[in-house]
């Protein structure tokens, strides 16, 4: 039958309202998602296995870590320095040594930064380390490991490595072959292979050579090891490897540009990384692992990182997790900061003279109705955080707050132009500078609180400790 | 979507004033429930008024500007004027007897609008490129790109191109002009509808057909679907966070993330230029087609003839043709080609990746012209044909990484680390596995775009020919699409151990 055309346009237009309510009707009785989260485990994916048990509680048990630290510590002071941070005046090993090397001009200050997927080619740690060495002095990466799964997201250093490598982390793994390194790896040469690794320094300010690249490795009754350095186009230099101790140090070759290390008969060796940095100053290493929760830090062998912090001589240990426990659904952190608790414990006995600082969790953003609004997990997370800062006489500083607080992520994003990724957790190299300029300011204003305290005589000179340390 | 009318009974003086005041962070999209909310109202007034010519004029035209005040905030101002310097200079040109005065009348009309262009589009690049040329320091200035002016200007520009040639019959007054250029539909986003075009059907009884109508929907519907579904949820879980952060992904996701914004970028686009059809199409005006699945075409040359078709017939028309076309020799032919692409870069954006990303096309279409001189490929040969199809999508998805990439370190890092890739079927199976809804609808958007015509014809002939009841339900059922992808949770954060 024909119909006039204009029945059309009211034909549409009943569609559609017909339409609205149909999907009315199917909103009440579909599901709200068309995709749920899947929070399948597929080999292959960087999980951290201890927060997975941790949190499914599983009858696993998991290294609380030592117990509670006796606190020591002489000199604790109230440093009150802005809202975004608290209990600054446990840093004053840290000030202290800062200021030696500050009046003195002598010295090396040493910071080990532990993060995750947010220092990801050492995003935020080189701010940090390069506002430290502008200020203070001091020149070189700090200590770079064997292998990293960001390796090339790296600028501040070009870091490549054969294929072959076998590196274990203790992201996935609880039992190592021999203790995990100082990044939370350890790293093996297979039998009968061409085994290299190679760093090349970029041009980044303090940072525009290789200073005296020394190679980290453990002890191992393989006594045939050696190791060929080509440090420029036609000079190779072969080392013997001595594998006596629970730690071995050996120099590479003087400050180059670039460095090639390829290892000949050195299977059952632990290798854990070359540090690079030229004697005096700040040096700041950037230890961060995609994935970490945190938890897998009780995970180091207390033997060895003393060994350890004999050479290198740790003054401030930061730990800037928080990321890698948000999405989970759950809101109740209380589990979290006992565990963490045990972390920072066991570090204070890893690295004895070295104060602690948590950094919180950032913002992060999720959707919710339809909006990409902070996570709810973010602010319970800060708190927890807090509370095992305060708990094991950490300093702690507020990164939710200092970026803004609550919505802050989805700003930065939308920031023109944009500090963060659209996945509304990662900050660009825009933001992370941003944000290594916001820690390195708290520091910054506490230092100078410490020193204000210093100078008036309202705090005394700490005796020096009494730790030898190893020459490298 | 449509909490708007769920919570009709509960609604606060504050969140009415939200609908009808301009939201820099929210403008206002085909794909949201407020303007599906604010099209109903006004298609039923529409509807109940067409008879009376002069009042839908008036009507519509308020209506679009203010679709483009909530879209664009109070650059509607700039629209109105756009308006009314151009009626004027195109009346003036249009009554003038002598040809020199016509030519130098669109002259000025041409430069005047090129010139507005090129303030809000280009004064900071310009300045940019300035000051890295005699390194000098000259501020950046504060201006904010108004929404649509890109099209609105063509589409002012042809206007008045079309009247000097005489191909044209004037609008009658301001009003049908203002109506023409402002009408809301393809505002913002295109197709560039040309006036010789659209006018006409100002001017005859607005009707709508049983097939149009069905048709209207089909579109909406699509366009729903290839934006709201496809596209928007492909970019913020996945191709978003790898143009933003290439390094810190595998190579095999960063290819992965390049077939996903050529795919992202053809639904986002096609998809809203579908959607307008439909819509100008449910009131009675035909605008012209804009995409014809271009990555089936089988060189670049077909591409353009499948990709913003109406800007590629725009740049012909009013650049190409004007330069010489291929009326002045074969060495000036592919340097009209190319000119014309590089210009066309340009339009895209500000930047010297849009400029790179048209001089490559622009160099393609050149050297396939060259080679077809010399070569002639047999036509249906499937080898042939699937070799050729199969470069020239490869050619367009590596063209797209100059286009997203934020600049040219970025796209580098993007295609570097694509040239790092190695055979890992086990490795790339993890990845697909862990971001398995982003591969579905890429995969599905694929199989959609490949589908052969004949079968997707089907499908839209099965759906002109469903009672109003089914095509209801069909349509409320993509509103609940899009409504369960817009609300599914963001995709977690994923790192590989290869």
């Amino acid at each position: 039958m024909e119909q006039k055309t204009n029945n059309y346009f009211f034909k549409s237009f009943l569609t559609i309202v017909i339409a609205i309510g149909i999907f009315w009707g199917l909103k009440q009785v579909l599901p709200g998602r068309l995709f749920p989260e899947s929070t399948a485990a597929i080999s292959g994916i960087v999980i951290d296995s201890l927060a997975l048990d941790a949190m499914s509680n599983d009858s696993l048990s998991i290294s609380e870590g030592d117990s509670l630290v006796s606190d020591t510590l002489i000199n604790r002071v109230k440093i009150e320095t802005s809202d975004n941070s608290e209990g600054i005046g446990n840093l004053v090993n840290f000030y202290e040594k800062l200021y030696d090397l500050e009046t003195s001009g002598k010295g090396k200050v040493r910071i080990a930064y532990f993060g995750d997927s947010m220092n990801d080619g050492d995003l935020i740690v080189q701010d940090i380390r390069s506002a430290y060495q502008n200020q203070y002095g001091g020149k070189g990466v700090g200590f770079v490991g064997i292998t990293s799964l960001s390796a090339s997201a790296r600028y501040s250093v070009t870091h490549q490595f054969s294929k072959n490598w076998e590196t274990q982390s203790f992201l996935n793994v609880k039992k190592p072959k021999r203790a995990f390194g100082v990044d939370g790896q350890v790293s093996f040469v297979p039998r009968g292979s061409q085994t290299w690794l190679k760093y090349t320094a970029n041009d980044v300010a303090n940072a525009t050579l290789l200073y005296n690249p020394t190679l980290f490795y453990g002890s191992s009754s393989n006594h045939n090891a050696s190791v060929n350095i080509s440090f420029s186009k036609d000079s190779t230099v072969r080392y013997e490897l001595i594998t006596s101790k629970l730690l071995n140090t050996l120099k590479l070759s003087p400050s180059t540009k670039t460095l090639k290390a390829t290892f000949e008969k050195a299977d059952s060796i632990p290798f854990y990384g070359i540090n690079f940095d030229d004697g005096s100053g700040v040096h700041v290493d950037n230890f961060s692992l995609r994935g970490n929760s945190g938890l897998p830090l009780s995970l180091f062998n207390k033997d060895l990182m003393n060994a350890l912090d004999r050479v290198l001589n740790y003054d401030l240990i930061v730990l800037q997790y928080g990321t890698n426990v948000l999405g989970y659904g759950t809101t109740d952190y209380s589990w979290y900061e006992s565990k963490m608790s045990g972390v920072v414990n066991h570090l204070q006995q890893c690295f004895p003279n070295a104060s602690i600082l948590i950094i919180s969790t950032g913002d992060r953003a999720v959707k919710t109705n339809m909006e990409m609004q902070t996570d709810k997990a973010v602010e319970p997370l800060v708190k927890h955080q807090k509370l095992y800062a305060e708990g094991t006489h950490s300093g702690f500083i507020n990164l939710y707050t200092l970026m803004g607080g609550y919505g802050s992520m989805v700003k930065w994003v939308q920031e023109n132009p944009s500090l963060a990724n659209k996945d509304y957790t990662h900050f660009n190299q825009k933001g992370a500078k941003k944000i290594g300029g916001l820690i390195y300011g708290e520091l910054d204003k506490g230092y100078f609180e410490y020193k204000k305290l210093r100078e008036s005589g309202r705090i005394s000179a700490r005796p020096k400790n009494s730790t030898q340390s190893d020459d490298l | 979507m449509l909490t708007y009318l769920e919570s009709y009974f509960s609604l606060s003086s504050d969140q009415i004033r939200s609908w009808f005041e301009y939201d820099p962070s929210n403008p206002l999209l085909f794909s949201t429930s407020l303007f599906l909310g604010f099209f109903l109202i006004f298609y039923l007034v529409y509807i109940l008024t067409k008879k009376y010519a002069h009042f839908r004029t008036v009507y519509v035209f308020l209506f679009s500007i203010f679709f483009y005040y909530k879209a664009g905030g109070v650059y509607f101002i700039l629209l109105i004027l756009s308006a009314l310097i151009n009626y004027i200079l195109s009346e003036v040109m249009d009554l003038s007897p002598k040809k020199s005065i016509r030519k130098s009348i669109l002259t000025i009309t041409v430069v005047l609008n090129l010139l507005v262009l090129a303030y809000y589009k280009y004064t900071n690049f310009f300045i940019d490129n300035l000051n890295d040329l005699f390194h000098g320091n000259f501020q950046l200035q504060h201006i904010i790109l108004p929404v649509g002016i890109s099209f609105f200007t063509f589409q002012a520009i042809s206007y008045s191109i079309d009247l000097y040639r005489r191909e044209l019959k004037p609008a009658k007054n301001v009003l049908d002009f203002a109506f023409y250029l402002s009408f809301f539909p393809q505002l913002v986003a295109g197709p560039i509808v040309r006036a010789k075009e659209f006018l006409p059907q100002m001017y005859q009884e607005i009707s709508l057909s049983k097939k149009e109508a069905g048709l209207a929907l089909f579109l909406i519907i699509t366009g729903l679907i290839k934006k709201s579904v496809i596209s928007d949820y492909i970019s913020l879980n996945f191709v978003d966070r790898i143009f933003d952060s290439p390094l810190s992904y595998t190579p095999f996701e960063t290819l992965m993330a390049a077939y996903g914004y050529t795919l992202q970028i053809y639904c986002d686009f096609s998809g809203y230029s579908d959607m307008a059809i439909g819509i100008a199409l449910l009131m009675g005006f035909k605008l012209p087609e804009n995409f014809r699945t271009p990555y089936k075409s089988l060189s670049v040359t077909e591409f353009w003839r499948r990709w913003h078709i109406t800007l590629s017939r725009w740049l012909r028309d009013y650049l190409y043709i004007p330069l010489g076309g291929n009326r002045k020799g074969k060495f000036r032919t592919y340097i009209n080609l190319f000119l014309t692409m590089l210009i066309g870069g340009l339009w895209h954006g500000a930047a010297w990746k849009y400029i790179a990303w048209g001089a490559l096309h622009g160099g393609a279409l050149a050297v396939e012209r060259l080679f077809r001189q010399f070569v002639k490929l047999p036509e249906k040969n499937i080898l042939v044909n699937l070799f050729c199809g199969l470069l020239t999508f490869h050619f367009v998805a590596f063209c797209w990484i100059f286009f997203r990439a934020a600049d040219f370190g970025v796209a580098r890092t993007v295609i570097e680390n694509i040239t790092r890739l190695e055979y890992n079927p086990e490795a790339w199976l993890t990845v697909i596995q862990a971001y398995r809804n982003v591969f579905i609808l890429i995969f599905a958007g694929f199989i959609l775009h490949f589908t052969p015509k004949r079968l997707s014809d089907m499908v839209e002939m099965c759906f002109l020919k469903l009672p109003y009841i089914g095509r209801a339900i069909i349509v409320g059922g993509v509103f609940w699409l899009v409504y369960a992808t817009a609300s599914s949770s963001t995709q977690p954060f994923i790192y590989f151990q290869f």
